[in-house]
C-alpha cells in the first residue's frame, strides 16, 4: 500500500488519471474503437469510393481519388478520359479499387433493395454490395463509412463549440463569483454605452446595407466594418471613462454579479427543449445542411460544461496556488488562462464525452426524421430511415442502427471510465 | 425558505418572457409569408380587389401590426413600413431605403409603379400576350431593389411598349411617370438620414403583445396550413402525447425503483454488474433504432411475426364499446410505450442506484445496522425514504426528455400526437403551430424545473439561491 501511494504521488495528476483510466478494460477498448472510427472518418474516401485508388490505362498512371481532392481544391480540372462512362467499365491494365467499390451517392439500378445474401447483378465479385443496398441501389456499406465521417464531425465540432462557450461562461461565473469582478462605475457605464453605441451604428442601423453587401458577396467587408465600428466605440468610451474616473463618484468600484448572470442564462437555455428548438431553427432555414445542425447543437449544449467548470473553479479559486498567483500580482486573465482553467479541464472531459454521444444521437435522430440533412449527404439516421420505407429490408435496419449504437455506447463508456478514474471515492468503496 | 420560494417564483416570469422573446424572434426570421401564399388563389381578381384581399389576409394573421412595442431604426425608415402587407414588398422597400435613404421619393416611385400596374390590368384582353409579359415584369419590379436589375427591367418594358402601338398609347403616360420617378429616386438621395437613429413607440397594438397575451388565454392564432385555430389542432394532438407519456413515465418509475434498489443492495456482485451493464446498454440504445427494428421484425408478416400493428392508433366506429376501445388502444400503443419506457427506465434506474449507494455510505445507516435492524427494514425504511427525494425530483428532467423522445416515437409509429404535429407543421411551413408547440414545451420544462427546485428546498432547507 505504502509503495503504491508513494508511487502515485510521484506522478503528475494527468498521468495518474490516465493510469486509472487505462486500468479499466472497457474504457481502454472504447478508446481503441474511437480510434478506428476516427480512422474510418478521415480515410472514408479511400475505404468506400466508386473510383479506384490507383489505375493504369494505356500505360498512364492515374490516382482518381487524389485527383478528386485536387479538383475540389481547384488545382486541376477533371480528367477528360473519365468524363464519360462508369468507373467499373473502363478497361484497366492495372487497378486498385477501395475495399468498398461504391460511393454513398452511387446509384445501381440493377440492385434495388438487395439483401446482402441475395443474388446481385454485378460484374465481378469485388463489386458486390457486402451489406446490401437501399433505395435506387445505394450501397449500405458505403453509406455507413461516409456516415461515420458525418457522425464524428457532428460530435466533435458541436462539442468544440459547446466547450468554447461553456468553458468561457463557466470560468467567468466560477472564478469571479458574484463579487470578484469589480469595475469602476465609469468603466461599467461607459463600457455598456460603448457596446450599445457600437452595436447601434455598426450593426443595427446599417443592417439592411449589410444584407445587401452579403448578396453582393461582400459580406466580409461589411462584417469587418461592423466589428471595426464596435471596437472603435469601445475604445472611445473607455478613454472617456479614464477621464471620468477623476471624479470620486465615478471611481467607486462596483462588482458585477457574473455568477448570477451566467446562471440565469443557463436556466434560459435549459428551459428550451433541444429537439424542439432544433426543429424550429432548421424549419426556418431555407437550405439546411449538417453544419447548421452541428452549430445549433453546439450553441445549445454548452450549459452542462459551463456548470461543471463553474463548480470546479468555485473549488479551485480558494486553493493555495491561485492565492499565490494573486499575491504575485498576476492579472486575472493570466491566472484564469494559465492556472485556473487548465486545472479544471480534466473533469470537463467527462461531460464532453457524454456530450459527443448525445450530439451523435440527436443528429442521427434528426436525419432519421429527414430534417437538417442535405440531399447528397448520407448519414446513419438517413440510412436507417430506408428500413421504415421498406420494412422487409432488415439490413437497412440492423447495420446503421448498430453503427449508431456502438458509437454512442463507446463514447458513453469513455465518459463513465473518466468519471471513475477521476472519482477517488469509487476505489475506496 | 419562504424568501427562496418567492425569489424562485419571481424569476420564473422574467425567464419566461425572455424565452418567449427568443421564440418570437426566431419565428420572425422565417421567410415564409402566409399572405403571399394565400394570395396565389386570387390571381384572377382585378387590381383593386387584389390589393384589398391582401390587406384582409394580412389582418387575418395580425401581420398588419408593428412587430414589437417599439422600433429603433434610422430616420430614413418610416414608421408605417409594417402596413405593407407583402413580405417581399416590405423587404424591397427596406433595401431601397438602405441604398438611397429617401423614403418620400421611394413612396412616389411606388405610387407610380402601382399606378402603372393598375393601367396594365386595364389592357384589353386582345393583347393578352403583352399583358402577361408586362405583368410579369411589373411583378419583378415590385420585388426587386437592385439598381442593375431595375434598370434592365425598365429597359425591357420600354422595348415591349415600343413594339406595339396600342400598348404604347395605353401605357405611355404612366410608364413615363414611373421612369421619371425612378430617376429622381436615384438622384435625390438623403444618405445622411441612415445614420440618424430614431426611436418610435407603437404601444400595445403590436404582433408580439398580441401573440403573447392571446397565448396565455389559450388562443394560439390560426394555422397557416388550414386556417383552423392552432389551439384546436394542438388539443387534439396533446391527448395522445399526454396519454403516451403518462403511461410510460409511470411504468418507468414502477420498474426502475425495484431494479435500482436491487442492484444497489447487491452492489459488487455479479447481479449488480449484469444489471448495470444491461441498463447501460439500454441507456445507449437509440430509441428510434429499437422502434425501427420492432417495426421491421414484429409488425410485418415478412419474418412470420405479425404481432402488432405497424402504425397509427386504429380506427373504431362510434358503436365500439369501452372495452373494445381500450383493447384497441392497448394493442396499438404497446410498442410506442415500450420504446418510450425503456429509455426513461434506464436513466431512472441508474439514478436510483446511485442515490441508494450514496445513502448506504451515511452514518445513520451504519447505526441502523449496528442496532440489529433487519436488512429489509434498513433498505426500505431508512435508506429508500432518504433516497426517494432526489428520485422524485428527477421528474423535472424525465419530462422534457420524454417529450423529446415522443417526437421521434410518434413519428415512427404515426401516432397523431404533438410530436407528429410539430414535424408535419415544419414540413408544411405552418409556423404558428411550430412556435406554439415550442413555447408550450418550454413552459412545461420550466414548470418541471420549478417544481423540482421547490421540492428540493422543501426537503433540504439548506438549499439556497443561485
Amino acid at each position: 500500500m505504502t509503495t503504491e501511494s508513494s508511487h502515485t504521488t510521484a506522478q503528475s495528476y494527468g498521468q495518474r488519471i490516465r493510469m486509472q483510466f487505462f486500468k479499466s478494460r472497457r474504457a481502454k477498448w472504447s478508446l481503441r474503437i474511437v480510434y478506428v472510427l476516427l480512422f474510418i472518418a478521415v480515410f472514408a474516401d479511400f475505404i468506400a469510393n466508386e473510383k479506384p485508388i490507383y489505375c493504369q490505362i494505356e500505360g498512364i498512371h492515374y490516382f482518381p481519388i487524389l485527383h478528386e481532392y485536387a479538383e475540389n481544391l481547384g488545382w486541376t480540372k477533371k480528367e477528360k478520359r473519365f468524363l464519360r462512362g462508369e468507373w467499373q467499365d473502363y478497361e484497366y491494365e492495372r487497378v486498385i479499387f477501395p475495399p468498398i467499390t461504391y460511393s454513398p451517392s452511387s446509384i445501381d439500378l440493377y440492385n434495388k433493395y438487395k439483401s446482402p445474401f441475395e443474388e446481385q447483378t454485378i460484374k465481378a465479385s469485388h463489386f458486390r454490395h457486402w451489406l446490401g443496398t437501399v433505395d435506387v441501389g445505394k450501397d449500405v456499406a458505403a453509406g455507413l463509412v461516409h456516415g461515420t465521417r458525418i457522425a464524428m464531425m457532428v460530435g466533435i465540432i458541436a462539442m468544440l463549440i459547446a466547450s468554447i462557450i461553456g468553458i468561457l461562461m463557466g470560468a467567468l461565473a466560477g472564478y469571479f463569483g458574484d463579487d470578484g469582478f469589480e469595475l469602476t462605475r465609469a468603466k461599467c457605464w461607459m463600457g455598456l454605452f460603448g457596446i450599445l453605441v457600437g452595436l447601434l451604428w455598426g450593426w443595427w442601423l446599417p443592417w439592411n446595407s449589410i444584407l445587401l453587401a452579403a448578396e453582393e458577396e461582400q459580406f466580409f467587408i461589411a462584417f469587418l466594418k461592423g466589428i471595426g465600428i464596435l471596437i472603435l466605440s469601445l475604445i472611445l468610451f473607455f478613454l472617456l471613462a479614464k477621464g471620468l474616473e477623476r471624479s470620486p463618484f465615478f471611481s467607486t468600484k462596483v462588482s458585477i454579479p457574473l455568477d448570477i448572470l451566467v446562471m440565469r442564462l443557463i436556466e434560459v437555455f435549459n428551459s428550451v427543449p433541444t429537439i424542439f428548438i432544433l426543429l424550429a431553427i432548421i424549419a426556418i432555414l431555407e437550405k439546411s445542411s449538417i453544419f447548421h445542425v452541428m452549430l445549433v447543437i453546439g450553441l445549445l449544449r454548452w450549459t452542462r460544461i459551463a456548470r461543471f467548470i463553474r463548480s470546479e473553479l468555485l473549488r479551485i479559486r480558494s486553493l493555495g496556488f491561485i492565492e499565490a498567483s494573486k499575491a504575485m500580482g498576476f492579472s486575472n486573465v493570466r491566472i484564469l488562462a494559465r492556472h485556473a482553467i487548465p486545472n479544471a479541464l480534466t473533469p470537463v472531459l467527462i461531460t464532453i464525452a457524454f456530450g459527443i454521444a448525445a450530439a451523435i444521437l440527436l443528429e442521427s435522430a434528426l436525419s432519421f426524421l429527414g430534417i437538417g440533412v442535405g440531399p447528397d449527404e448520407m448519414t446513419w439516421g438517413k440510412l436507417l430511415n430506408y428500413a421504415r420505407m421498406k420494412t422487409s429490408a432488415w439490413w437497412a435496419a440492423i447495420f446503421p442502427g448498430m453503427a449508431i449504437f456502438i458509437t454512442v455506447t463507446v463514447f458513453n463508456l469513455i465518459g463513465d471510465g473518466l468519471s471513475d478514474a477521476l472519482d477517488p471515492n469509487k476505489h475506496e468503496r | 425558505m419562504f424568501t427562496y420560494l418567492l425569489k424562485r417564483l419571481l424569476l420564473f416570469f422574467p425567464t419566461l418572457i425572455i424565452i418567449s422573446l427568443i421564440i418570437f424572434g426566431i419565428s420572425r426570421l422565417s421567410s415564409i409569408d402566409p399572405v403571399a401564399q394565400q394570395l396565389v388563389e386570387f390571381e384572377e381578381l382585378s387590381f383593386e380587389a387584389l390589393q384589398k384581399e391582401q390587406q384582409l389576409l394580412a389582418k387575418k394573421w395580425g401581420l398588419d401590426k408593428p412587430v414589437f412595442y417599439f422600433t429603433l431604426s434610422s430616420k430614413a425608415y418610416p414608421d408605417t413600413l409594417h402596413k405593407i402587407g407583402l413580405e417581399v414588398e416590405r423587404q424591397a422597400c427596406e433595401k431601397l431605403i438602405a441604398q438611397y435613404g429617401n423614403w418620400d421619393k421611394i413612396q412616389l416611385y411606388r405610387q407610380a409603379l402601382f399606378d402603372f400596374e393598375a393601367h396594365v390590368y386595364q389592357l384589353p384582353d386582345s393583347l393578352s400576350n403583352q399583358k402577361i409579359e408586362i405583368r410579369a415584369k411589373t411583378g419583378q419590379l415590385i420585388s426587386n431593389y437592385k439598381d442593375v436589375v431595375l434598370t434592365s427591367l425598365l429597359e425591357q418594358l420600354q422595348t415591349i411598349l415600343s413594339d406595339n402601338t396600342i400598348v404604347q398609347t395605353k401605357l405611355f403616360l404612366s410608364f413615363e411617370r414611373l421612369n421619371q420617378s425612378y430617376q429622381t429616386l436615384k438622384t435625390n438621395t438623403t444618405l445622411q438620414l441612415l445614420y440618424l437613429p430614431s426611436f418610435r413607440w407603437h404601444g400595445l397594438n403590436n404582433q408580439y403583445h398580441h401573440w403573447i397575451s392571446r397565448f396565455f388565454i389559450g388562443d394560439f392564432g390560426l394555422s397557416y396550413y388550414d386556417a383552423r385555430p392552432v389551439a384546436d389542432r394542438i388539443l387534439e394532438a396533446a391527448k395522445w402525447t399526454v396519454l403516451l407519456n403518462l403511461i410510460s413515465i409511470f411504468l418507468a418509475y414502477l420498474l426502475s425503483i425495484p431494479l435500482g434498489v436491487f442492484s444497489a443492495v447487491k452492489r459488487g456482485t455479479a447481479w449488480d454488474s449484469l444489471l448495470s451493464t444491461l441498463l447501460f446498454m439500454l441507456y445507449s440504445l437509440p430509441s428510434f433504432w429499437v422502434a425501427t427494428m420492432l417495426i421491421v421484425f414484429i409488425t410485418t408478416p415478412e419474418f412470420g411475426m405479425d404481432w402488432f400493428p405497424t402504425a397509427g392508433v386504429g380506427r373504431l366506429d362510434d358503436s365500439a364499446s369501452f372495452w373494445q376501445r381500450c383493447w384497441s388502444y392497448a394493442w396499438h400503443l404497446t410498442l410506442p410505450v415500450f420504446c418510450l419506457t425503456y429509455t426513461a427506465l434506464a436513466f431512472i434506474s441508474r439514478q436510483v442506484r446511485g442515490g441508494m449507494l450514496d445513502v448506504f455510505g451515511k452514518d445513520y445507516i451504519r447505526t441502523a445496522r449496528a442496532k440489529g435492524l433487519s436488512n429489509s427494514k434498513v433498505v426500505w425504511k431508512h435508506s429508500f425514504r432518504n433516497a426517494l427525494f432526489p428520485i422524485i425530483t428527477l421528474f423535472a428532467s424525465v419530462l422534457p426528455a420524454s417529450l423529446a423522445g415522443s417526437v421521434i416515437i410518434e413519428n415512427i409509429f404515426s401516432i397523431p400526437g404533438m410530436g407528429r404535429l410539430a414535424l408535419s407543421a415544419i414540413f408544411q411551413a405552418d409556423y404558428p403551430v411550430v412556435f406554439t408547440i415550442l413555447l408550450i414545451t418550454a413552459i412545461l420544462t420550466m414548470i418541471g424545473n420549478l417544481i423540482a427546485d421547490i421540492l428540493y428546498s422543501w426537503a433540504d432547507p439548506r438549499v439556497t439561491f443561485t
